[in-house]
């Protein structure tokens, strides 16, 4: 593979956007030990990166995605309608600016878009993973990634960001290499996983598992638990949004072919049917077993657990935080993000919290919202050490 | 503008005579994060502030001073005991929709020391303007008219006395400035104070 950056970008961009990009892989030849003591002889990380690594290599912002995202954070894989998933964040002259930085977006150890995870082929079998694979954790996804970063010489990050379950990786990356990381920007996030997240990923799984098709994780790779993956989608789908946010989206609107009121169970009401087509499209990139392998990952993290308290955990920390929480998210509720930034405040930790009212949900970090651009911008682009006039 | 600046200055001076250089600092209603910044640079503290708006305490992100958006008592309460060296408290408490005196209670507690700066209401010119007038107080520090304005809750310099005795709060150090808010006022400060600053102790 080229270790050359810059040979990402395939096409001069429009103003304003990142333009045409291709995934590039990172092929790591050495054994990889895994939180749980089970190894790989190597691993290979799928990402992209955008911008233009500086001649100090320090203005680095590696991007880290939620459970069902992946590395194409930004920019447009050519013959596709939709950019990134975080295009409106990341680019020329936007919040993450691309003329400044050097971002860097891996998909995660485990996942199932290009980098190793349980439907990769074993070595030993020919044949993909499945619960063969090591269990992987936050911490896991994190150090896999520095190694990544170290391929491509970076010699530190300006910026880890990231939302969700990304959140969570900013928060270990902070903690696991102090000083290579200057800023973390953590959005609707946790340092542990409520029960009723769990719960919900626990039902996720039952769908998965329940469904025969899983056989125990041994599937072909283009069969599996279609079904279930589909609604572990569509229950999961529904806790990223809120009552307010789906009332007006969808209402108690009915499908066009739904007109008069039929005694059947068809797809009736508007939301039931977007439910299905986000379950639908979900199947045909995503893989059952990562599912079962990340949610896991999501609900063994544990900050607090891990160390003894969330003081203690965030003891090495060097990096200043900005913990970003939002309103109506009842996932990871701003409590949960108001106790990160606390914790890291009363360890003596530079940390701030700012919270936006919105109604979408967890999603909202995803939100389009010049207030959460300024505020992104603000935070990445201060120089470390300045001086303000304060003669009047 | 100028003007209101520059008793912001002053008002920046004189709590920053009072803090510890390279103490630990918590700013209730940081607005923009001014004074902390002003502080970060000319006392090296470590710095909190917290405010309830948005565009505020992303302005203190941008300057690089910590901030907690919320509310000061569930902020505070997160806390242990004398965790700050001194917790500042200027033209916040009539401000405070809530309980004003279980803010400087709790001040007092994850604080060493308390500064707390208020504009005296009783200062002879509002007197003056609310006995000729007859109308809502408007000049430089009240700008907005009633219906422009948050809900507030004026107190003087007498009231704070009184608060802080009956609260058993030590006063370890005040300054009554006059309507200039620099200069220091000598005598009848409930009347001729434009400006009061108490450093308070438990």
């Amino acid at each position: 593979m080229s270790a050359d950056p810059a040979a990402t970008q395939t096409a001069a961009p429009a103003a304003g956007e990142v333009g045409l990009v291709e995934p590039r892989d990172f092929h790591c030849r050495q054994p990889f030990t895994f939180d749980s003591g089970q190894t790989l002889p190597g691993f290979t990380l799928r990402y992209e990166t955008y911008g233009e690594l500086n001649a100090t290599r320090d203005n680095v912002v590696l991007i880290a995605h939620a459970l069902s995202g992946d590395h194409h954070c930004a920019g447009m894989h050519a013959g596709d309608r939709k950019p990134g998933w975080w295009n409106n964040l990341i680019g020329p002259g936007k919040a993450v600016d691309t003329h400044r930085f050097f971002v860097v977006c891996a998909n995660v150890l485990g996942g199932c878009v290009g980098s190793t995870g349980p439907s990769s082929p074993n070595p030993e079998t020919g044949r993909p993973y499945g619960l063969a694979f090591p269990f992987v954790t936050i911490r896991d996804m994190v150090r896999s990634q520095k190694l990544l970063l170290d391929h491509l010489g970076v010699a530190s990050l300006a910026a880890v960001i990231g939302g969700s379950m990304g959140g969570m990786q900013v928060l270990q990356w902070g903690i696991e290499y102090p000083l290579f990381t200057k800023r973390l920007l953590a959005m609707a996030t946790t340092a542990r996983e409520s029960a009723q997240a769990i719960a919900f990923n626990e039902v996720g799984r039952q769908a998965i598992m329940q469904d025969p098709a899983w056989n125990a994780g041994d599937y072909p790779r283009e069969g599996g638990p279609r079904t279930g993956l589909a609604i572990a989608r569509m229950m999961a789908h529904i806790t990223y949004l809120s009552d307010a946010s789906m009332d007006r989206k969808f209402g108690r609107r009915k499908k066009d072919t739904a007109d008069r009121a039929t005694y059947n169970f068809d797809v009736q009401f508007e939301v039931e049917s977007y439910l299905k087509h986000q379950g639908q499209s979900f199947i045909n990139r995503f893989d059952a077993n990562s599912y079962l392998y990340i949610t896991r990952a999501l609900d063994h993290f544990d900050l607090a657990a891990a160390s003894g308290s969330l003081e203690q955990a965030f003891a090495p920390v060097q990096a200043e935080t900005l913990v970003l929480g939002f309103t109506s998210d009842w996932l990871f509720p701003p409590e949960q993000n108001q106790a990160v930034a606390l914790a890291l405040l009363r360890a003596g930790k530079r940390a701030s919290y700012a919270e936006l009212d919105t109604d979408l949900g967890h999603d909202s970090f995803l939100l389009e919202s010049p207030e959460l651009y300024e505020l992104v911008r603000g935070f990445l682009e201060r120089p470390e050490k300045h001086v303000s006039d304060f003669a009047i | 503008m100028a003007r209101t600046l520059e008793k912001r200055t002053v008002d920046m001076r004189t709590i920053g005579e009072w803090v510890e250089p390279g103490s630990r600092v918590l700013d209730l209603g940081c607005g923009r994060g001014l004074l902390l910044d002003y502080l970060v640079q000319t006392k090296q503290v470590s710095a909190l502030g917290v405010d309830f708006d948005f565009a505020k305490v992303a302005e203190c992100v941008r300057r690089g001073v910590n901030a907690y958006q919320g509310d000061l008592l569930a902020c505070m309460r997160a806390f242990p005991d004398r965790h700050f060296d001194r917790v500042i408290c200027s033209r916040t408490l009539q401000e405070l929709q809530g309980d004003p005196a279980a803010v400087v209670r709790e001040a007092l507690r994850v604080g060493k020391s308390v500064t707390v700066g208020f504009v005296n209401h009783a200062f002879w010119k509002n007197r003056v303007a609310a006995l000729l007038h007859g109308r809502k107080v408007r000049n430089a520090v009240y700008t907005t008219a009633w219906h422009e304005s948050r809900p507030s809750n004026p107190l003087s310099i007498l009231d704070f006395e009184d608060f802080s005795a009956t609260q058993g709060i030590t006063i370890a150090r005040r300054a009554h400035l006059l309507g200039d808010w620099h200069s220091p006022c000598p005598f009848a400060p409930n009347l001729l104070a434009g400006y009061a600053l108490y450093d308070l102790k438990r």
